[in-house]
């Protein structure tokens, strides 16, 4: 059996598509076989955070259009060969995207993978329409901030009507990532907490990441954080991953650091 | 560092503020049947007699869901 996953988020920049990366390799890690999908016709990006970019010769909407083989097309990641990418157009853009060969394009996926991450253009346009048509999941990823938390009620709202899933009268499999968390924000009461989030949004949460400079640096290299054993933000992404793959993880939530005494005078006098 | 100088948190006013932003925003949003349901009705009136304008308004607080529909005959 085979899953199809689409990675929302309504707002852009929430890191939607560093998310997918590091999902997709999260879930090779536990010896799964996995694609990761750029559905962002026009804006690829998950190349460059996957370090893949040199590498793409031929697109999904070349693929779709059978001008080039889905084999021709995948590129087996470097970092680990259970993950494999199918890049995004670049030059089209995303209108070609057309319901039945889509379709088509992820039937033949799901024959070859056990898990299909789609990563999701930003916005509620035709291209987001399009990723979440035929997916039986939804990753949400949101910021503790309230544009992006209003922006992905109204993706869940999409998502809940235009999928084919929701269509047919079943219920797509919704699952909340809250990224970009700052727990000393939210101890000073500055920043929402996952709890208070969950309740404006009414679904599951699939897990918590934090606030992580490492993120930046790991994708200036094409090597997501996911692969840097030390970051809190890879840690957290790893529990996600395998939580996907069904492995019972408990949810971590961010904790403040303890200071030492030059980082409690500091913290007292900013 | 003073907390009796302190306003209200300003993570409380952010839930606040979206819970009042969502729910409106849900309210609003038209059921994804409601062209459908259109013409379905004007199928159904038009056997008895013709229909020159009709409304689907969705109405929603927090516990119900409620459409009201309005019918402007020949």
């Amino acid at each position: 059996m085979s899953k199809v996953i689409a990675v929302i988020s309504g707002k852009g920049g929430v890191g939607k598509t560093t998310t997918t990366a590091n999902l997709g390799l999260g879930i090779a890690m536990q010896m799964k076989q996995c694609v990761v999908v750029d559905f962002d016709i026009g804006q690829r990006n998950l190349d460059m955070i996957l370090g893949l970019e040199n590498r793409v010769v031929y697109d999904m909407v070349q693929v779709m259009d059978g001008e080039a083989t889905l084999e021709q097309a995948l590129i087996r990641s470097k970092a680990n060969r259970n993950l494999y990418f199918l890049p995004a157009s670049q030059t089209k853009d995303k209108s070609v995207l057309d319901s039945e060969k889509i379709s088509n394009l992820l039937q033949e996926l799901r024959k070859k993978f056990e898990y299909v991450i789609l990563d999701a253009p930003a916005g509620i346009e035709s291209g987001f329409e399009h990723t979440i048509e035929f997916a039986d999941a939804a990753i949400i990823v949101v910021n503790p901030e309230v544009s992006s938390i209003r922006d992905s009620d109204r993706a869940i709202g999409i998502l809940d009507s235009k999928s084919q899933k929701a269509k047919d009268g079943h219920e797509v499999e919704k699952m909340l990532i809250i990224n970009r968390i700052d727990p000393e924000m939210v101890e000073r009461g500055e920043m929402l907490e996952a709890d208070d989030i969950l309740e404006i949004l009414g679904i599951e949460l699939l897990g918590v990441v934090p606030e992580d400079r490492g993120v930046i640096d790991a994708s200036n290299q094409g090597q997501p954080i996911i692969l840097n054993e030390k970051s809190d933000a890879g840690k957290a992404y790893k529990r996600i991953a395998k939580r996907i793959c069904g492995i019972k993880v408990a949810v971590e939530h961010p904790k403040v650091r303890k200071k030492g005494l030059v980082g409690k005078l500091k913290g007292i006098f900013s | 560092m003073f907390p009796w100088f302190k306003k209200k948190k300003s993570a409380r006013i952010a839930k606040d503020r979206l819970q009042i932003a969502i729910m409106s925003d849900r309210a609003s949003s038209d059921f994804p049947f409601m062209e459908e349901l259109k013409r379905d009705i004007i199928e159904v009136i038009k056997k008895y007699k013709g229909v020159s304008n009709i409304e689907i308004k969705k109405a929603s607080d927090k516990d119900t869901e409620a459409i009201s529909i309005e019918v402007e005959l020949e």
